[in-house]
């Protein structure tokens, strides 16, 4: 492990750090066509140059992937002057955490939601389960229990209910799935219709609300895996 | 004048990279040459280069490959080997692995072992380094040219501090390292260069000393790791080691008593149970016959079959790993479309079962498993070097990275398998008024405690200005770059000014610790250099001497006069007094006086050949005409 200095950057916004020329790339110059400092980050969203939807097309993301990958990527920066390694550096490692959070739709809405201004999802009890997840709870000492004793017959018995449950979780989990899905359609629609914000307001809160329950119930289905 | 600038290369002859696999039995470069890559061999066709290095105090000799291999039973504590394993480690890692070598470590070893030799101390870097700059030279002599750029690869499980000791290796070597690769995606590169447009692809590397498991997305050039997952301590050593111990233990009932003790005898069993173990790959037995000196000589007759009982759970533990690496991309072995075999330890035949049965596959067995991963260190080396565009390598990081919090818990910051470079930035305050200094503790693994995960490194960050508790903030940057190596930056977010960070490396070397190497071994490579010339003056002295006085001989009657005569048989009884010396500049001094005594002579003697060969041309011509 070795440790390196971040550079300052003083520069007037804008300026090119190479040719001092006002740029209006994105990634790379206008004018000298050499990589930028990445700055005070962009969103994920924006860094794809993509609008913050939540339905993406995964194959279309790995295209753009790969496409800005060849773009960023050290390997080809290995004779370039000192900042524009570091750029290329900044740029190749903000591009694959973008990509690890968008890639995967609740990684992508969970972010949407910290864009947003929400705080991380806790967990949270979806309403209809709270008195499964009493009996649950019940059952899992059982089996504790019957470990602890050594009592095969019990223990078969405690699984074969937990594995019930865990199957009746699972088909939560889904369900929950289907909800955040239908929300996915919504706000993109929203946002194709330039919505305002006390329209978009409602959709964000129960995706919300739909994560901390799926937070809940998979911390629950891992606990119950574990003991089995 | 205009100048006419030839390029016979294309580009400019110093951005030469080579790749090197680095390994734990056998080491190799490799070079992009027109027809693709190549490895670089010796006269004899040799490309491996046995990672082995014997030194001898008392000589003063430094010995790397086959030769220091062929002392590895006559003088046992002179020789190192396996050093890989030792890579990037402490004495407390190790204490297995010490128990069945014959090295003597040296008292200081907790963060770095110390390998004593004589009075002298050398670190598995160093060692490493010797290996490196006989693969340096040996390409250098080939191009007619040094060479100074290298991609070196690494098993993918290895940590931080192991891929930092190989990147100061290459640093002692005096090469400039451009990359470390891990080996199963080199290994991939070589096999997919002609492949179709898209495939998964799983490299299973079983090696010398490690074992690692690579699942990987070919499409378009681009070489995409999905997952990674190993064991550095596990390969072709530990089921030797198996053998070893059964016969041990076999003789110690026996016969021979105290020979665990015996350090060359231990070295004559292990050269026999390899060479056992090389057969059992292509027959159903093997005689194993240990030569025990007084005790007479042991033989024994090992089947497949007892190989196969006495290492099975070995090979069934790289299992586990490919299934963790399978789960981690999300896919199931029937997704895989190809499986490659890479490292040694696959020619054996339980272990290319077992990869069948899992992946219900055949794997690809085309490539030579000792040279693939050299040739595709040569292939990255060729990206880097500028060569070609067209493929890309996006690897992982294979470990999950994360930093101490409260009651001892890891907080990881950066998951396992997130493809590189990947960087994360937390914030830190302080917890008591007026603090100044914030301690932090990175490490690296996937358990939740401290304990259980590797430390990297302790850093503080210093000079906080005096404030009420948890008003400060300060960002913390961490970076895994693409060689999979770690570098952290530090500023103040409410002055943006750079912060001051004293990072103390958990193992590994001090950047002090290198400098004070790297002229150790300077001072080395001088006198190699010396050794070197005088050889080669030597030879190419004896080769003059004999021409010399077979042309005296032979020709001289009538052609020079006494004087002469006598002038080149004293330059040649000079050269002669010269050679019994080891002064490589007398010697070429004597050489260039013999050469200017004689210069006529020889002058005449051509002349004479020269008349001849016309006649004789001319008298074909004559006959063809």
């Amino acid at each position: 492990m070795t440790e390196t200095a971040i550079k300052t950057q003083n520069d007037s916004p804008g300026a090119c750090l190479y040719c001092g020329v006002q740029s209006t790339g994105t990634h790379f110059c206008s004018e000298c066509k050499k990589i930028l400092p990445i700055g005070e980050g962009p969103d994920h969203f924006s860094f794809f140059g993509l609008p913050r939807k939540l339905r993406i097309d995964e194959s279309e993301l790995e295209k753009l992937f790969y496409a800005l990958s060849r773009q960023f990527h050290p390997d080809y920066f290995m004779s370039a002057s000192e900042p524009e390694r570091q750029a290329s550096m900044d740029r190749s490692s903000m591009l694959n955490d973008a990509y690890r959070t968008l890639r995967d739709r609740i990684a992508r809405v969970t972010y949407l939601l910290t864009l947003e201004g929400y705080k991380e999802a806790e967990k949270k009890a979806p309403p209809d389960l709270l008195e499964e997840v009493f009996e649950l709870n019940m059952q899992i000492e059982e089996l504790k229990a019957a470990k602890k004793m050594g009592d095969e017959d019990e223990v078969d018995e405690a699984r074969q209910g937990l594995e019930e449950a865990l199957a009746g979780l699972r088909e939560k989990l889904s369900a929950i799935d289907q909800k955040l899905l239908a929300l996915f359609e919504d706000w993109d629609s929203a946002l194709d219709r330039s919505a305002a914000i006390d329209e978009k307001k409602p959709l964000l809160n129960r995706m919300s609300e739909l994560l901390s329950h799926r937070s809940y119930v998979r911390h629950l289905v891992t606990s119950i895996q574990e003991e089995l | 004048m205009p100048v006419i600038e030839l390029s016979l290369s294309g580009r400019p002859k110093s951005a030469r990279v080579v790749g090197i696999d680095l390994g734990t039995t056998n080491s190799l470069v490799a070079y992009m040459s027109d027809n693709g890559p190549a490895v670089i061999r010796d006269e004899s066709g040799d490309g491996l280069v046995p990672s082995i290095v014997y030194y001898d105090q008392q000589q003063d000799r430094l010995l790397v490959g086959e030769e220091a291999g062929a002392r590895l039973i006559t003088e046992p504590r002179k020789a190192i080997y396996s050093v890989k394993r030792f890579m990037g480690k402490g004495s407390g890692d190790v204490q297995e692995d010490l128990s069945l070598v014959p090295f003597e470590i040296a008292p200081d070893s907790e963060k770095v072992i110390g390998f004593k030799m004589g009075d002298r101390v050398f670190t598995p870097p160093e060692v490493s380094a010797f290996i490196l700059r006989d693969l340096k030279r040996r390409a250098s002599q080939f191009f007619g040219e040094e060479v100074s750029q290298a991609v070196i690869t690494v098993p993918a499980y290895f940590n931080d501090a192991q891929r930092q000791a190989t990147k100061d290796a290459g640093h002692l070597a005096g090469l400039e390292v451009l990359r470390i690769v891990n080996e199963p995606t080199a290994a991939s590169l070589a096999y997919g260069i002609d492949n179709k447009d898209e495939a998964l692809v799983a490299v299973y590397d079983l090696g010398g000393g490690t074992f690692d498991i690579s699942i990987l997305k070919l499409k378009d050039g681009i070489f995409e790791v999905l997952s990674t997952n190993g064991d550095t301590h596990l390969g072709g050593d530990d089921l030797d080691n198996r053998i070893i111990t059964m016969l041990i233990n076999e003789l110690e009932r026996g016969a021979a008593k105290g020979i665990s003790s015996d350090a060359a005898l231990f070295q004559t069993i292990r050269k026999a149970v390899i060479k056992a173990k090389h057969d059992l790959s292509e027959h159903e037995s093997s005689l194993i016959e240990i030569n025990l000196g007084e005790s007479g000589v042991y033989r024994n007759e090992l089947t497949r079959d007892q190989f196969e009982a006495l290492i099975s759970d070995l090979v069934e533990r790289t299992l586990g790993p490919c299934k963790q690496a399978l789960k981690d991309a999300k896919l199931s072995p029937e997704q895989i479309d190809e499986v490659v075999m890479v490292g040694g330890s696959t020619r054996i035949p339980l272990v290319r079962a077992r990869i069948k049965e899992l992946f219900k596959r055949e794997p690809h067995l085309e490539l030579n498993p000792d040279e693939v991963v050299a040739l595709g260190a040569a292939i990255q080396a060729d990206v880097l070097g500028g060569g070609r565009r067209d493929l890309l390598l996006l690897d992982v990081t294979p470990l999950s990275l994360g930093i101490e919090t409260m009651g001892g818990v890891v907080a990881k910051i950066i998951n396992r398998n997130s493809t590189i470079p990947a960087s994360a930035a937390e914030m830190f305050t302080t917890w008591v008024d007026n603090q100044t200094g914030i301690d932090v503790h990175v490490l690296q693994g996937e358990r939740e405690l401290v304990e259980d995960c590797r430390s990297l490194a302790k850093f503080t960050l210093k000079g906080i200005p005096p404030q009420p508790a948890g008003l400060p903030r300060i960002e913390v940057r961490f970076v895994i770059d693409a060689n999979g190596i770690l570098t952290v930056s530090a500023r103040d977010l409410r002055t943006g000014q750079q912060h001051s960070i004293e990072v103390k490396p958990s193992y590994g070397l001090s950047d002090e610790q290198i400098e004070r190497m790297l002229i150790d071994s300077f001072e080395f490579a001088e006198e190699d250099i010396r050794k070197r010339q005088l050889i080669e003056a030597r030879n190419e002295a004896e080769t003059i001497m004999r021409a010399a006085e077979k042309a005296i001989a032979d020709y001289s009657e009538g052609l020079i006069d006494d004087a002469e005569r006598a002038g080149i048989l004293d330059a040649l009884d000079d050269l002669r007094r010269a050679l019994g010396g080891d002064d490589h500049q007398l010697i070429r001094e004597k050489m260039n006086a013999l050469d200017a005594a004689s210069h006529h002579l020889a002058e005449m003697i051509m002349d004479g050949a020269l008349v001849a060969a016309l006649k004789d041309r001319k008298a074909s011509e004559v006959a063809e005409g």
